[in-house]
């Protein structure tokens, strides 16, 4: 019995470390960048990091990925100055574009049809409005270099707070054991793809086992609908707060979001109070292509052409001129 | 609780551990504890059927006993058919009552008559009750037959009914194999745990690398096959015959691997029934404790192939319409039964049912002969043909999918509905059927390498393998558990 219980640990150890081997030599986990909260109380990547972002069990998505000197992931370093056109472009994931080589992102495809012009991808995962406006207020020497700003925002996600405090529950990702979990590209290969779900959920079965079980009660559309617009009001009144608190200039930013999922009362309120917006939802309802990719629905190859397309006819009509 | 589950992985080691570290000492203390792990396994999923198992082990331990202490013909017979009426009473509600209600409705209405409400029921079908039912009624019959002796301790025949390696889709076993054992103190062996442990593991492979990696694309093709062409229905059933095979045989290999752990020997259910040569001898390759029961406890009592021709065909007839009734309260299993009825006749009448009893296919050869592949391609295209009415919700999809073959009979790419690459699932399955063809002369060692760094490498692709495939979106159970 001893035996049996002794090799079978060594076997399982072995075959540890050969699938550890094996998930490194053929790079089928992705490797995860450092996040730091700076100076400034921003919170972005750790400035110079460089490695490949993976996505699905068999390497489906493969990716390369650089982050530049200001923590942003981009084929380019972030200077601003008064003689050159710049455009900056910031949101979460979509923007920061984890899930596409660094040297075909949507900057870069938007900053090859228009000569002359530089774009900066300022995009960090699960940056929300709160995020974005923070950023542009705290490095506001930097941003008021730059010569336009696009601000790209989902209604139903990015508007649920009035004030930017910081992300705990993501920097808690840069703890000493994460940070020592990370380490093992097995381990991050199996969170990666959904193995590691069972036991969180197990843990998370046992640690309520004991605790009464919260009753939910089934909504009727009636009061979904009343649910839905008094989220509605608040994001708005939420947007608002935000533009008070740390600025908004109406000339210079522009929004980049898709109406067919964002309120009418934003948009309406948008319209009436002269605040720019890209408006992408045409374009992908007129490609008979798709538009995502296929194990996430971050936007795929002809997704973020589309995207770059909108930005760049958007840019040239605003005929930018040097500051 | 699922095999392939983190519950079940976690009930394993506890239940095995204690099991040999405490409850070692006393064949009644091995099965008394045996029993309970059981009745766990079987309750987590849902304790109100438990009173099922209990009522069918209560009813058949008293019914053998009976049989065995009568002194008539007579009487022998009454309690046997009290098992048998109360076994097949269990499984007519739970599995057939809607079936018979819908099917005299729908008879009716062919004369005319609309029954305007009908009787179907809300039932819950109880996981396993096919089996255990099975297993029950054949612990009556042998003692009817008097080729067993009825046990006298109800703890031990409890765990007979209830073995949860087997308790929810078998094999089906035989008192005679299974009963013998639990009556008797195991002993723990090193070899047994072993091989128990690898066939756990290979049955873990077909489960989560064969079946469930194809699962979302038979599920796609089946459900849409009026859009899609001829080469993507082909491509769909032949795909479920190696989801079917991969799901059930990967099942039983994790029964028959558990059962050994507890230092219990099951009987093979699969022998790599993707090699027969005949579809006679797929019958003998595929779910052999199904096949085996129905040919000793219906086909042979019927008179088997003693009777003379016609009836021997009768008996054939009646065994696969039988057995296709067994797997659901469908139409479309009795016309997949009837489909190898009329397959199995052919070879019976050419006197070719039992020419591969006891060999498999490149018998001490490396290669199979231009013949012999010939043959196994020819009943693989016969079996998965059949399967299109095994997996069809009805009978007028299994005829409309085939219509659709007929009708557009064009070839054209398939994508993936998830958008995968689908050359990693050829090249898999490719991998898979090679692999079995290198292991086909022994189903019960799946790893029989004579070195120790192939068995290593092989362990290791194998995880990886799991790790390749594995898809946390899907559903995990079994295909068998719904019978």
């Amino acid at each position: 019995m001893k035996k049996l219980i002794l090799k079978s640990l060594l076997y399982f150890f072995l075959i540890l470390v050969i699938l550890e081997v094996l998930v490194r030599v053929f790079h089928l986990g992705k490797d995860t960048p450092t996040r730091f909260l700076d100076d400034r109380q921003v919170e972005k990547w750790v400035p110079n990091q460089n490695g490949f972002n993976v996505t699905g069990n068999r390497r489906q998505n493969f990716s390369e990925f650089h982050i530049n000197s200001s923590g942003f992931n981009s084929y380019r370093e972030f200077t601003p100055t008064k003689n050159n056109i710049e455009v900056a472009l910031i949101g979460d994931s979509f923007i920061e574009g984890f899930h596409q080589n660094y040297y075909n992102s949507i900057g870069k495809k938007a900053e090859n049809a228009l000569p002359g012009i530089e774009i900066y991808e300022y995009g960090y995962a699960g940056y929300d409005f709160a995020d974005q406006l923070h950023l542009v207020h705290s490095y506001k020497k930097q941003f008021d270099l730059i010569d336009h700003l696009i601000l790209g925002i989902k209604f139903s996600n990015d508007l649920t707070r009035g004030e930017y405090k910081v992300a705990k529950g993501r920097l808690a990702l840069e703890s000493p054991i994460h940070r020592l979990l990370k380490k093992s590209k097995l381990i991050v290969y199996c969170k990666s793809i959904g193995l590691l779900e069972p036991p969180q959920e197990l843990m998370y079965r046992l640690i309520n086992i004991l605790k009464p079980k919260r009753e939910v009660l089934p909504i009727n559309d009636e009061e979904a609908l009343r649910i839905r617009k008094e989220n509605e009001k608040a994001y708005l009144a939420n947007f608002k707060s935000l533009v008070a608190k740390y600025g908004y200039d109406k000339e210079r930013y522009t929004l980049l979001l898709d109406s067919k999922i964002t309120s009418p009362i934003f948009l309406s309120y948008l319209e009436k109070n002269d605040f720019n917006y890209i408006d992408f939802s045409q374009s992908f309802e007129n490609t008979n292509r798709s538009t995502t990719l296929i194990y996430d629905r971050h936007w795929n190859n002809h997704g973020r052409e589309l995207i770059a397309k909108l930005i760049s006819k958007y840019i040239q009509k605003k005929d930018l001129k040097t500051k | 609780m699922l095999f392939n589950s983190l519950d079940f992985f976690i009930f394993l080691p506890i239940v095995f551990i204690t099991y040999w570290f405490i409850f070692y000492k006393k064949n009644q203390v091995q099965n008394l504890f045996i029993l309970s792990a059981s009745y766990i396994f079987y309750g987590l999923w849902d304790w109100r059927f438990l009173f099922l198992i209990l009522a069918s082990t209560v009813v058949d331990f008293f019914v053998g006993q009976a049989i065995h202490s009568s002194d008539s013909d007579r009487k022998r017979k009454l309690w046997l058919w009290i098992s048998v009426i109360f076994n097949i009473g269990l499984l007519g509600f739970f599995k057939y009552y809607n079936f018979f209600v819908d099917s005299w409705a729908d008879l009716l209405s062919i004369f005319g008559y609309e029954l305007k409400s009908t009787w179907t029921l809300q039932i819950i079908l109880p996981v396993g009750i096919s089996f255990y039912t099975f297993q029950t009624m054949s612990y009556s019959l042998d003692i009817y037959y008097k080729r067993l002796t009825p046990t006298k301790d109800f703890i031990s025949f409890a765990t007979f009914v209830s073995f949860f390696p087997q308790l929810v889709a078998g094999p089906i076993e035989r008192a005679s194999n299974l009963l013998s054992q639990i009556t008797s103190k195991r002993v723990f062996n090193y070899t047994q745990c072993t091989d128990g442990l690898k066939l756990i593991l290979w049955g873990l492979f077909k489960k989560v690398v064969i079946a469930d990696s194809i699962a979302p694309i038979v599920d796609d093709i089946f459900a849409n096959y009026g859009e899609y062409p001829a080469s993507t229905l082909i491509l769909g059933v032949s795909l479920f015959s190696f989801q079917v095979y991969g799901d059930f045989s990967g099942y039983s290999d994790i029964a028959i691997g558990t059962a050994k752990l507890f230092g219990i020997e099951l009987m093979s259910n699969f022998k790599f029934p993707t090699f027969s040569r005949n579809v006679a001898e797929y019958w003998q390759r595929w779910h052999v404790s199904l096949s085996t029961w129905f040919r000793h406890y219906v086909y042979i009592p019927l008179g088997g192939n003693r009777v003379g021709k016609l009836k021997s065909i009768r008996n054939i007839i009646i065994i696969f319409l039988v057995s296709g009734f067994w797997h659901g309260a469908n139409w479309t299993f009795i016309v997949w039964g009837a489909i190898h009825a009329a397959l199995y006749i052919p070879v019976f009448l050419m006197g070719r049912n039992r020419i591969y009893m006891n060999n498999v296919v490149a018998e001490n050869r490396w290669f199979p002969s231009i013949i012999e592949i010939s043959q196994i391609l020819l009943t693989f295209f016969l079996v998965t043909f059949s399967r299109i009415f095994f997996r069809s919700e009805s009978i007028t999809d299994a005829f409309g999918f085939l219509k659709q073959i007929y009708h557009n009979f064009t070839f054209e790419s398939y994508s993936h509905p998830l958008g995968y690459r689908m050359i990693d699932y050829f090249i898999l399955l490719a991998l898979f059927v090679l692999y079995e063809f290198k292991i086909r002369r022994d189903e019960r060692s799946p790893f029989k390498f004579k070195s120790k760094i192939v068995r290593f490498i092989i362990y290791t692709l194998v995880v990886l393998g799991m790790l390749l495939f594995y898809d946390d979106q899907i559903d995990r159970s079994f295909i068998y558990f719904q019978f």
